[in-house]
């Protein structure tokens, strides 16, 4: 044996790999031998039986690899389905998936709770008496697609599409619903994103084109979180489990939020502002790096659209860098440490601290804000851009530790078909007065219903609770009782829900291990897919069987969406004369149904690049991969995509224009990957753009108009916002100037880090951990207040009023209350999870409701033994019906902070009492839409939107079009 | 400096890298996913601590002072950092900065760290492990444990002689003797290779059965010890001891290359098979229990 002979053979092989652009070392594997069951046995995998301990039994499982469907993160799970009676036993992670990495939070092994819910619903169901009266019968799946594929039929036919809209809440997918409606032409797509981030992401977008960041948190030196977010949000497990991997190789954690989140625990750092403070100390530390000459100049000037501000803004300045310089000394040099330290009630010294460590970051600073300052706060979406200002100072745009755009860490695989963008434009979901949101201002659906502006035929509700998630509840159940506003509203839904009450189909859909999905998100800086599929099916086909539909697996008659959206979709155009049919035919069989398998396949086999060559050397098809294993790493480091060459086979006919946009005739070539991103308009000859021009160099660029950094955003000027089209400050609705004196701030945006929304009512496991929300009140208002934890307090918003119990605590800043939303669910009649939802009784006096709390849970006998040990009684309190809408006018975020007063309860109120007016909720909606300004009078262009911008469900061009300038949309007296 | 990170990559689970590393180094067959199950989850843990932790088992002081060693070099302690892949990683790793450094003073630290490496916490237990590998493993990982053993061999001629016994060693407890201690740490202690100087795997506990007549009754290891103490102590201790004897010219067979280290653990293995002979010429009866004051509850019958 000679080791010189065999170092030199590898060497060479290695070098030989490299050359070729492949990977030779697989490096250290992500299965850790003494955590993982080995792939190779995840056929036959042997373990004992702990509930016949002491004795020693053998079970024997196939472990079948899905994804965790109780948050966005899409961590993997893997299945153990017993052999014996092909049961699943349990949930655990699965160390194949690059994401999540074989590590999950609670909420994934819960996932067995969900499907073994007694309370679950596994029938279709239709009302049999008034909406929301509560009385349901069994039908079949064929009666209830029958009904409403007829009713979408007609109104489609008698060009009624805008009647038809889908209200989602998590997706979990990438796409698939969304393109359904594509394919009947319809621009009913409505999410529940203004509830949630679209603040963040016009932040986001304004800047990069792009609406998420994704930032390289492991690699960090410097990690800047503004919110609890990472430790009980989105992206939860992958994000978390690589802060603690920064952390421990000595990062420095630093985290603003006003409230002790469990991610402020962790930090080094935690800064306490007041509520929609940040803004103006992110500019603190951007004035101190601009000031001390700590930025990146170079990619400053290589990469801001600095040259274009100055054009606009200062018209016959010099165009040179220098002055620009000049000009941003004195753009932010108001933003004083003190005039921050002032704003925030932080000390200044602190601030002059975290400014500090954030300059020693250089290009390795990885920063994130999501969702309490940016969906807190009118003007909250200038969080992200002036957070995201720090990465764009130094350099930490896509490099190692600093924050990438999100669509370079994420693959969206083209799929067989890619139906045209509808031609229409709903205006209950886009209505003028709101160019420039970044998504559907689905939370005023109820007002702009109530005043006139449409109506709905069919309503899908899917995996999404409106009445109780949403601001102004009450006003949802008024517009969902008027059976004029919403013809036939549809849940899709796996547990009841508030919303579900008042539906005319309740229609049980698949959890985490009962449907096909496929996602793909960015937690790190590289490319994955993830399959969610039916373990059961996966599981008997891997015994022999074939398994056409996913109802043959799944408990009662529980379906996945797949499935049916294909069949709805036949449903409503049985002989393709509406060419709808067309996109869910087969393309093996043409005229027969496309199936699951081959709809997947084909993304598996065309569209994921090294899928086939990793499927194959394995001897497995693309599909039997995924289907294996669960998940697929396209690729990793994708690197500084912004600063590549465009190819010379991409520039034909160029023309660049002033600031050194660049244009082409050559079409782009074909990709893969259809991620979202924005898509800057042709020149006026019609050339695409392709790049920018950098220093002579014709480099990729951002997604922007500029195709740089857009430090000023033409967008935010031309569209009536000049004054906010630089990163800048804008005080909060809940700015202390605009308080009374007995006023305090309520953060209600929180969650708690076990709970899920909607969907977690029944996971007992998370019951039991977490199954209140008290009022956090510091000791210094408790003392003001006379109150001690436990005691009941009475919260005011602009609406009315909640009955709450207190904590007393240190977490939480002085003047400012906080209560998670997580909590407070609720059931009029026996329907209803038992666990987690408090039976009330609603009363309702014209527009004035009341709900009173009649019982808490308690134990009760199912055929899960574990109810009748149900210990907790109190499940917390729905504060978001007493919250009005608060629009906020530029990205229309929901602005969730509320002012409130907060006094001990009277004699007389109890917990859980709930006093809504929904005359004042219209008029705060009044109110902030005098806010607003709209595209009939702000549009440079004659449209409704700027075509550039991300949209949900893009409509054609020619929808972009005002219809009628003359006649701007008004609101009524509603 | 790359052999050894191919051989790293080759104690990880097979895939098509593996397959490829495999054939460039021109071991016999492809790496096999059972075989590699088999071998490393349930027979021969790759783990340093599992070798030279008092507890004969994953985690524990042995561990720590692996993870010290990464966090003494200024790096973060992957998640298992005594797995033999990380470890032959790491030590490519440093060989390779000893390599390209161009301050003389910082190569000198690099090749220091690097012969510390070798000497604490591969060498100390590796040929112990290799020699039980040799025995037990399939072709594939036989060839690869010979050429692990090979490359070991070679980068201990390159960087000299330990000084000192690797500290795992001198930290190392001796095997309890059950009259004092008590059955049950006894037992523990055989199956701990750095207090008994023997290695027990799985395999070699049904070969035990077999050799005794006994039954073999499922479990881990420390149960299938019992069931077979439980049966026939007397036969038990015989084929143990046999069988430490046998390890003590094994261990001396490295002596030329791993010197103290291999004296030391064929001590160990002298003194084991020396404390099961004094046991089963003990006039007690097969069922004479060795607990006393301070064994714990589980103390069992011998």
């Amino acid at each position: 044996m000679d080791l010189v002979e065999l170092n030199r053979r590898v060497r060479e092989a290695r070098e030989a790999a490299e050359a070729r652009g492949e990977t030779f070392y697989p490096g250290p594997s992500r299965i850790h031998l003494a955590a993982f069951p080995p792939k190779e046995r995840w056929s036959d995998w042997v373990e004992l039986d702990s509930k016949a301990w002491p004795a020693r039994v053998e079970k024997r499982f196939m472990l079948v690899p899905t994804t965790c469907f109780n948050c966005e993160s899409a961590c993997g799970l893997l299945a153990y389905v017993d052999k014996d009676t092909l049961q699943i036993r349990k949930f655990e992670g699965n160390p194949e998936h690059p994401g999540s990495r074989g590590r999950n939070c609670a909420k994934g092994p819960a996932t067995l709770n969900q499907i073994t819910d007694p309370d679950r619903i596994l029938y279709p169901l239709k009302r049999s008496g008034s909406r929301g009266e509560g009385k349901w019968v069994r039908v079949t799946w064929d009666e209830a697609l029958d009904d409403i594929a007829g009713r979408i039929r007609g109104a489609i036919r008698d060009g009624r599409a805008n009647e038809i809209m889908y209200h989602v809440g998590r997706p979990g997918e990438d796409g698939f619903t969304e393109r359904v409606l594509a394919a009947w032409g319809v621009d009913g797509h409505n999410t529940h994103t203004n509830v949630c981030s679209s603040g963040a992401r016009a932040g986001y977008h304004y800047w990069l084109g792009l609406d998420r960041p994704s930032p390289d948190h492991a690699n960090a030196d410097v990690i800047l979180l503004i919110s609890s977010h990472l430790e009980a949000g989105h992206y939860f497990n992958p994000h978390a489990q690589r802060v603690i991997e920064a952390k421990q190789r000595g990062a420095k954690l630093i985290v603003l939020d006003t409230r002790l989140s469990n991610t402020a625990t962790h930090a080094d750092h935690w800064v306490a502002p007041h509520p929609g403070s940040e803004a103006a100390i992110l500019l603190a530390i951007a004035n101190d790096l601009i000031r001390r000459g700590r930025y990146d100049r170079e990619f400053v000037r290589r990469w801001w659209n600095w040259q274009e501000y100055l054009a606009c803004e200062h018209p016959g300045a010099p165009s040179t860098f220098d002055h620009f310089e000049g000009v941003l000394k004195t753009l932010y040099a108001n933003y004083t440490f003190e005039f921050a330290a002032a704003e925030s009630g932080v000390d200044e010294h602190v601030l002059r601290t975290i400014a500090e460590i954030v300059a020693s970051a250089g290009p390795k600073l990885a920063t994130h804000t999501w969702r309490s300052a940016s969906a807190g706060n009118l003007g909250g979406w200038q969080v992200p851009r002036c957070l995201f200002l720090l990465n764009a100072l130094l350099g930490a745009v896509a490099t190692e530790g600093g924050t990438y755009p999100n669509a370079w860490n994420k693959f969206v695989p083209r799929p067989m078909y890619l139906p045209p963008h509808p031609p229409a434009w709903n205006e209950l979901t886009w209505p003028r007065e709101y160019p420039l949101a970044m998504n559907e201002l689905s939370f005023l659906l109820p007002h702009l219903l109530k005043d006139g502006r449409g109506r709905l035929e069919v309503y899908f509700t899917r995996v999404y609770n409106p009445v109780w998630t949403n601001p102004d509840g009450f006003s949802w159940i008024e517009a969902l009782t008027d059976e004029r506003l919403v013809g036939l509203h549809v849940a899709l839904t796996p547990t009841w829900n508030e919303t579900a009450f008042f539906a005319d189909y309740v229609l049980p859909m698949g959890h985490a291990s009962e449907r096909h999905d496929l996602h793909s998100y960015e937690q790190y800086d590289g490319q994955w897919i993830a399959f969610r599929q039916p373990v059961l099916r996966a599981a008997r086909e891997r015994l022999g069987e074939h398994i056409a539909d996913s109802r043959q697996v799944n408990p009662g008659e529980v379906w996945e969406e797949n499935e049916f959206w294909i069949e709805l979709s036949w449903g409503i155009d049985p002989d393709g004369a509406l060419g709808i049919r067309r996109f869910f035919e087969s393309r093996q069989a043409p005229g027969r149904k496309l199936g699951i398998d081959e709809y997947y396949g084909f993304i598996f086999d065309h569209s994921v690049p090294r899928l086939p060559d990793r499927a194959a050397a394995e001897g497995l098809t693309p599909l039997g991969f995924m289907r294996r294993y669960g998940a697929f790493e396209i690729q990793k480091r994708i690197g500084p995509i912004y600063a590549a060459p465009v190819p010379q086979g991409e520039l034909d006919d160029v023309r660049a224009d002033r600031f050194g946009r660049v244009y082409t005739r050559a079409p782009a070539p074909p990709d893969p990957n259809i991620v979202p991103t924005g898509s800057p308009e042709p020149d006026a000859e019609g050339r695409r753009p392709v790049g920018v021009r950098v220093d002579g160099e014709i480099l990729r660029g951002f997604p922007t108009p500029s195709g740089r950094l857009e430090f000023y955003s033409r967008t935010l000027a031309e569209w009536g916002w000049a004054e906010n089209a630089l990163p800048t400050y804008i005080r909060s609705h809940v700015h202390r100037d605009r308080l009374a004196p007995d006023q305090k701030v309520l953060i209600s945006t929180f969650r708690l880090p076990v709970q899920i929304h909607t969907r977690s009512a029944n996971a007992k496991w998370l019951d039991e951990i977490a199954h209140t929300n008290p009022l956090w009140i510091h000791p210094s208002d408790a003392r003001e207040l006379a109150l001690r934890t436990g005691d009941l307090v009475r919260v005011e918003t602009e609406i009315g009023y909640f009955v709450v119990k207190a904590w007393v605590t240190e977490g939480i800043r002085p003047g400012v209350v906080a209560c998670s939303h997580h909590m407070g669910r609720w059931k009029v009649g026996d329907a209803g999870q038992r666990q987690m939802m408090a039976t009330v009784a609603l009363e309702r006096n014209d527009r004035s409701w009341v709900m009173r709390r009649m019982e808490g849970v308690g134990p009760y006998p199912s055929p899960d033994p574990d109810t009748l040990k149900i210990w907790w009684t109190d499940v917390g309190v729905h504060q978001n019906l007493t919250f009005p809408v608060h629009p906020d006018p530029v990205s229309g975020q929901h602005c969730w902070h509320q002012a409130v007063r907060v006094r001990k309860a009277a004699a007389g109120e109890r917990y859980g009492d709930i006093a809504v007016d929904t005359r004042r909720a219209a008029a705060a909606f009044r109110e902030w839409l005098a806010l607003t300004r709209g595209a009939d009078d702000y549009s440079p262009d004659g449209t409704r939107r700027p075509y550039w911008l991300m949209r949900p469900l893009r409509p054609s061009k020619g929808a972009y079009r005002l219809p009628d300038r003359a006649q701007p949309a008004r609101v009524g007296a509603e | 400096v790359e052999l050894f990170r191919a051989l790293a990559v080759l104690a990880e689970s097979p895939g098509p890298g593996q397959v490829r590393i495999a054939a460039t180094l021109g071991l016999p067959g492809t790496p096999d996913p059972p075989q590699h199950t088999e071998l490393f989850a349930l027979q021969l843990y790759p783990y340093a601590s599992v070798y030279v932790g008092a507890e004969g088992m994953l985690g524990g002081e042995a561990r720590d002072r692996v993870a010290g060693f990464w966090r003494a070099l200024r790096r973060v302690p992957p998640h298992e950092p005594d797995h033999l892949t990380v470890l032959l990683a790491l030590y490519a790793a440093l060989a390779e900065h000893e390599r390209d450094d161009r301050d003389p003073a910082r190569r000198l630290l690099w090749g220091q760290s690097r012969k510390a490496l070798l000497w604490e916490h591969l060498a100390s237990w590796l040929f112990a492990y290799l020699h039980k590998l040799s025995a037990i493993a399939p072709p594939f990982y036989r060839a690869w444990g010979g050429l692990l053993a090979g490359a070991l061999a070679a980068e201990i001629g390159a960087v000299g002689p330990a000084v000192t016994l690797p500290l795992h060693l001198r930290r190392a407890p001796p095997l309890p003797d059950p009259r004092t201690a008590g059955a049950g740490a006894f037992l523990r202690g055989l199956l701990a290779p750095v207090r008994s100087g023997i290695v027990l795997t799985r395999a070699d506990l049904a070969r035990a059965a077999r050799d005794t007549g006994l039954g073999m009754r499922v479990g881990e290891r420390r149960f299938i010890l019992e069931s077979l103490f439980g049966q026939d102590a007397g036969s038990t201790l015989a084929w143990l001891e046999s069988e430490a004897r046998a390890w003590v010219p094994a261990h001396l067979a490295c002596e030329r290359t791993a010197g103290d280290v291999a004296r030391f653990w064929a001590e160990r293995a002298e003194a084991t098979a020396g404390l099961l002979a004094e046991l089963r010429r003990e006039p007690a009866s097969p069922s004479q229990q060795y607990g006393s004051a301070g064994t714990d509850a589980s103390a069992i019958t011998l």
